[in-house]
């Protein structure tokens, strides 16, 4: 009697592992697909010029220069184009979880007169390329005068400028909160805003740390928008930096593949610290672990 | 106390009028203050003819005239984009979903795997198209490699994959696949708003995994594949980066997509004015499109109150 | 709460600060230069040094250089001369200067020329050649410099050559001498795999317009009516497609990829052992530290009635109109021209950006001891520039490589092709004259 209530719980287990084990092997085999460019990327940059040349013929760096690391980042201002990236990544990842998240628990939770008209506005300006409304919002900034400053690449994330992506999503996320939470604290009294700093936001971990992080990502990787609108070389960002790698006749690939992965770091680091922190999992068993 | 309630409830209403435009307000201001002047200026510019350097010159509807009656690869360039949009979007979403179930797993080095999915949507494009090409090209690929055993048996050539006007686009959509790492975060942010309760309860009646995923996961994750959804949408009708690296928009023009037409009228033929009218054209297309689809909204989309 | 706010309004603080901060002005009058030497680039700091020595060598203008990385710089300058916020002096393009100069976004440089009576550096029209000043003539009247001059010639691997019992003096000069030696490089695998090639006509820098010049030939005629389809034009296609006839175009297709994906220069890697490029290559092999041994000769031409021409390009310096530039900025400006132009300062320049500047005598000198760039220069003198068409801007590229391509994979006849490129170009001029009525 024993031996047969005993035997399904080792079953259960070995199974357990097996699935896991599938699932390893499946990953790992999707892996090699998706680390290969990064892989190629990290041998660019630690070949020699004369090894560049024979592509693929070298695969494997035989001289790894380590030292193409330290010469992309003293080839260009790093430390003072770094310290423009930070500071415009601050103010535009702080900015757009501001003004994205208000106007998300707007569009998700109250209503007011003209709402879905404003929504599908708001969508409509992910329908435009930039590249159309590029002049206009150049002179208009020329006009205001903030041309020689940062302001243009700021601002406008303090206002949900370019955020149009994040208040859908964080719109769906906030419309997935139940209502009887917010109904019962408007019964018992709280303002919309009480609300929404101490309901709303606290159950949107997940969300909110996605909308920080690919705005994080954007901004930090952009390249066009300080191009275009930063006249004073000072106040250039590693975006921009990495471009001078890339000369009319092909260039330094393996400085640039250098300073692309130091620039790509940050995002790499911030990324796995911000998943393992909201991304708990759920195991295939569903309880313990 | 009646007279009270009802008065309550109207001040609740008005309150809440104002609170929506009070948290509406750093939206509606940009767009009014910063977002206006650019947006309406493309649009009057699209009635002229500009070439960046003069004024424009006001020509009315003749740009759309064009378009729409004396220029062959307009018509072109918009089916190559709907085609893309008709196929890259269920791909895309259930490529995403997969990723999504595969990884929200707590198994050991999980964070490892998430991180290196990611990997595409941070590393250069001139690293993706060269792992593209290298899985992708005819003749000496991986791929074709691999499926040699394949066409052998069924005695067929080898595909040409984006060698040829009638796979090219097929080959751009799976190359865009690297990518969904991007949509994959969104949904695994999702399912961590699922309650676990749900899936012990669900146990505790015997339900597997298969079960557990469509009868629980699925419809609690709709609110975000519904955004994935039309954010593919929107975002597929744009389509042009990946084909102006991978293909120049060929062979044959099969790859020359609407806003890669758009882009050419712009840089090559420095006709802004006529780009304009392209966008705005596209404009109404998507918006038409996706007015459409957010009526699914309320029919596919399971939330916790009403939308 | 209140130390976020808090935190958050200091942040905000500063940075507005940080972000309004405004340039000192200098006394002197402001004068700035666009060109394409960024900050990390190797030529930035010598670019930066010529700028210093005209500043240092003068007190009444101070001129701040800006550098882009070239394929930034074209989105820069073109949303600046469209917004009317563009520098004071620039780089662009010497084939459309027309189209700008009508548009009234530049400065007439004949007037300050004629104006100009203070001896120094004054521009000395004989030093460039009258076929790029012509490019920047409208209305009787130049309205840019040209800065640099490129070339096109043929370059072909001396190590292999004499592998095979050749030296310089068997370099090619016509289209069957080409061919001839190119099918003594050719190796082809047992399984059809292409491993090298003796030449192509569609690899490196050559282009379609560049064979049909050879024949007197264009895509234009002088009403800019194109005359794509004649006997003659489908002749000389012929030519470029039964080139390499012996291989199949998949497996020339593969070779090609093959060189993309090995991401190697098919002539620096020694896969094709002759090549038509412009004066660039000169500048990758050198900053490659490869060794191969290399000639330079002119491209050969058809047997029969051959034209020795190239096509040959090159950046223009212009002065931007804003409407709003002071007497003082002009002047300076135009000071500043001088210099850039002036021979010294062009064979600076010349050592400096790796190219082949425009003014005649500097490069001269430049080029002296270096047979290969003698005869890169050399070349320049045949060289001639792409006719501007106003309802086609990119007729050699975008407008044409969908048709080329076609017919170089087989999709196309060369007929059918030319044929349809040429209904193309006629709709797009119909257009064009619909909008500009």
């Amino acid at each position: 009697m024993e031996a047969a209530i005993k035997k399904p719980r080792l079953t259960k287990k070995q199974r357990t592992r097996v699935k896991n084990l599938i699932l390893h092997l499946v990953l790992i085999l999707c892996s090699v697909g998706f680390v290969f460019p990064f892989l190629w990327m990290l041998f660019t940059a630690l070949k020699t010029p004369q090894e560049l040349l024979l592509g693929f013929q070298q695969f494997f760096p035989s001289d790894p220069q380590w030292m193409n690391f330290k010469k992309a980042v003293t080839m260009i201002p790093f430390l003072l184009y770094l310290k423009n990236s930070l500071i415009i990544v601050i103010l535009v990842v702080t900015g757009t979880l501001f003004s994205a998240t208000t106007t998300a628990y707007a569009f998700a939770k109250l209503r007011w007169k003209g709402k879905e008209k404003w929504f599908i506005i708001m969508l409509a300006t992910l329908m435009i390329p930039i590249q159309v409304i590029l002049i206009p919002t150049y002179i208009m900034y020329s006009y205001i005068g903030w041309l020689s400053t940062r302001l243009p690449l700021i601002v406008p994330a303090f206002f949900g400028g370019g955020a149009a992506f994040y208040i859908f999503l964080l719109r769906q996320f906030f419309m997935g909160v139940p209502k009887e939470l917010s109904e019962s604290a408007i019964i018992d009294g709280a303002s919309h805003i009480q609300i929404f700093f101490k309901i709303m936001l606290p159950l949107s971990k997940p969300a909110l740390m996605t909308v920080g992080l690919f705005t994080f990502m954007a901004t930090w990787n952009d390249y066009f928008g300080p191009l275009i609108f930063l006249s004073n070389p000072d106040h250039w960002t590693l975006a921009i930096g990495l471009r001078a790698f890339q000369t009319r006749f092909g260039g330094r690939y393996d400085l640039m593949m250098a300073a692309s992965i130091l620039i790509m770091l940050p995002t790499l680091i911030i990324f796995f610290f911000a998943q393992k922190s909201f991304i708990e999992g759920i195991t295939f068993t569903g309880i313990k672990g | 106390m009646k007279k009270q309630s009802i008065g309550s409830i109207k001040q609740l209403k008005k309150t809440e009028n104002r609170m929506g435009y009070l948290f509406a307000s750093p939206w509606l201001i940009g767009i009014i203050v910063l977002g206006a002047f650019p947006i309406l200026a493309s649009f009057y510019i699209s009635f002229t003819s500009y070439d960046m350097a003069s004024a424009p010159v006001w020509v009315g509807l003749k740009n759309y005239i064009i378009l729409f009656t004396n220029d062959d690869v307009f018509w072109k360039s918009l089916w190559n984009t709907i085609y893309h949009v008709l196929i890259a979007i269920p791909l895309g979403l259930i490529v995403g979903i997969i990723l999504a179930l595969l990884l929200n797993n707590k198994i050991r080095g999980m964070s490892i795997y998430r991180t290196l999915f990611y990997l595409p949507c941070v590393v250069s494009i001139v690293a993706m198209s060269l792992l593209w090409l290298w899985l992708f090209q005819p003749q000496f690929g991986i791929i074709n490699e691999v499926l040699s055993p394949l066409y052998k048996l069924f005695n067929m050539e080898p595909i040409l994959w984006y060698q040829s006007a009638s796979t090219s686009k097929i080959t751009l959509i799976l190359m865009g696949l690297w990518t969904a790492g991007g949509s994959m975060v969104i949904y695994l942010a999702q399912m961590q708003d699922i309650p676990k309760s749900l899936y012990e309860s669900a146990e505790v009646d015997g339900a597997n995994w298969i079960q557990k995923t469509f009868s629980i996961t699925l419809p609690l994750m709709t609110p975000s594949i519904f955004f994935n959804f039309i954010m593919g949408i929107i975002g597929g009708f744009q389509v042009f980066t990946i084909a102006y690296i991978m293909t120049n928009g060929g062979p044959a023009q099969s790859t020359y997509y609407y806003a890669y037409y758009m882009f050419d009228k712009m840089m090559s033929d420095q006709a802004m004015g006529m780009a304009s009218a392209m966008a705005w054209i596209l404009l109404v297309i998507v918006l038409i499109v996706t007015m459409f689809a957010l009526r699914l909204n309320k029919k596919v989309v399971y939330l916790g109150e009403e939308g | 709460m209140k130390k976020v706010l808090l935190m958050f309004l200091v942040m905000v603080a500063s940075v507005t600060l940080l972000g309004c901060n405004k340039e000192a002005t200098e006394e002197r009058t402001e004068i700035t230069f666009w060109h394409m030497s960024p900050v990390g680039d190797v030529s930035y700091s010598s670019v930066k040094g010529l700028i210093t020595d005209f500043n240092e060598s003068q007190d009444l203008y101070f001129v701040k250089g800006v550098g882009f990385s070239f394929w930034d710089y074209w989105d820069k300058i073109n949303v600046a001369v469209a917004s009317r916020t563009a520098p004071s002096i620039g780089l662009s393009t010497i084939d459309d200067v027309v189209s700008r100069a009508e548009s009234g976004v530049l400065l007439n440089i004949s007037d300050l020329m004629d104006a100009d009576t203070s001896g120094i550096n004054t521009l000395d029209l004989n030093e460039f050649r009258q076929s790029q000043m012509d490019f920047a003539t409208y209305e009787e009247d130049l309205y840019a410099m040209p800065f640099s001059a490129t070339s096109r010639a043929l370059f072909y691997n001396l190590d292999m050559f004499d592998e095979l019992g050749l030296t310089e003096a068997d370099a090619p000069t016509t289209w069957s001498e080409l061919e001839t030696i190119a099918k003594m490089f050719d190796i082809q695998e047992a399984d059809g795999t292409v491993t090298r090639l003796g030449f192509d006509p569609t690899y490196g820098d050559t282009t379609y317009h560049g064979w049909l010049w050879q024949s007197g030939l264009d895509f234009f005629d002088e009403d800019l009516n194109p005359t794509l389809n004649t006997p003659e034009h489908l002749e000389v296609l012929n030519w470029i497609l039964d080139f390499n006839k012996d291989f199949t175009r998949s497996q020339l297709t593969a070779f090609g990829e093959a060189n993309a994906m090995l991401g190697v220069n098919p002539f620096t890697s020694e896969r094709v052992a002759m090549i038509v490029s412009n004066d660039g290559l000169y500048q990758t092999i050198d900053t490659s530290g490869s060794d191969i041994n290399y000639g330079v000769t002119s491209i050969p031409i058809p047997d029969e009635n051959g034209i020795h021409v190239c096509w040959g390009s090159g950046f223009s310096l212009e002065m931007y109109d804003n409407g709003d530039n002071t007497d003082a900025e002009v002047a300076g400006a135009y000071s500043f021209y001088k210099y850039l132009l002036s021979e010294p300062v062009q064979i600076a320049l010349g050592e400096s950006l790796g190219w082949l500047m425009s003014h005649i005598t500097a490069m001269e000198k430049y080029v002296e001891g270096d047979p290969i760039l003698e005869a890169l220069l050399a070349e320049v003198d045949y060289s001639m520039d792409k006719v501007y068409v106003p309802y086609a801007p990119a007729w050699h590229a975008s407008d044409w490589q969908t048709y080329y391509t076609q017919i170089l994979d087989g999709d196309l006849t060369p007929e059918a092709g030319l044929l349809a490129a040429r209904n193309h170009y006629l709709q797009k001029q119909e257009n064009y004259n619909t909008l500009h009525e």
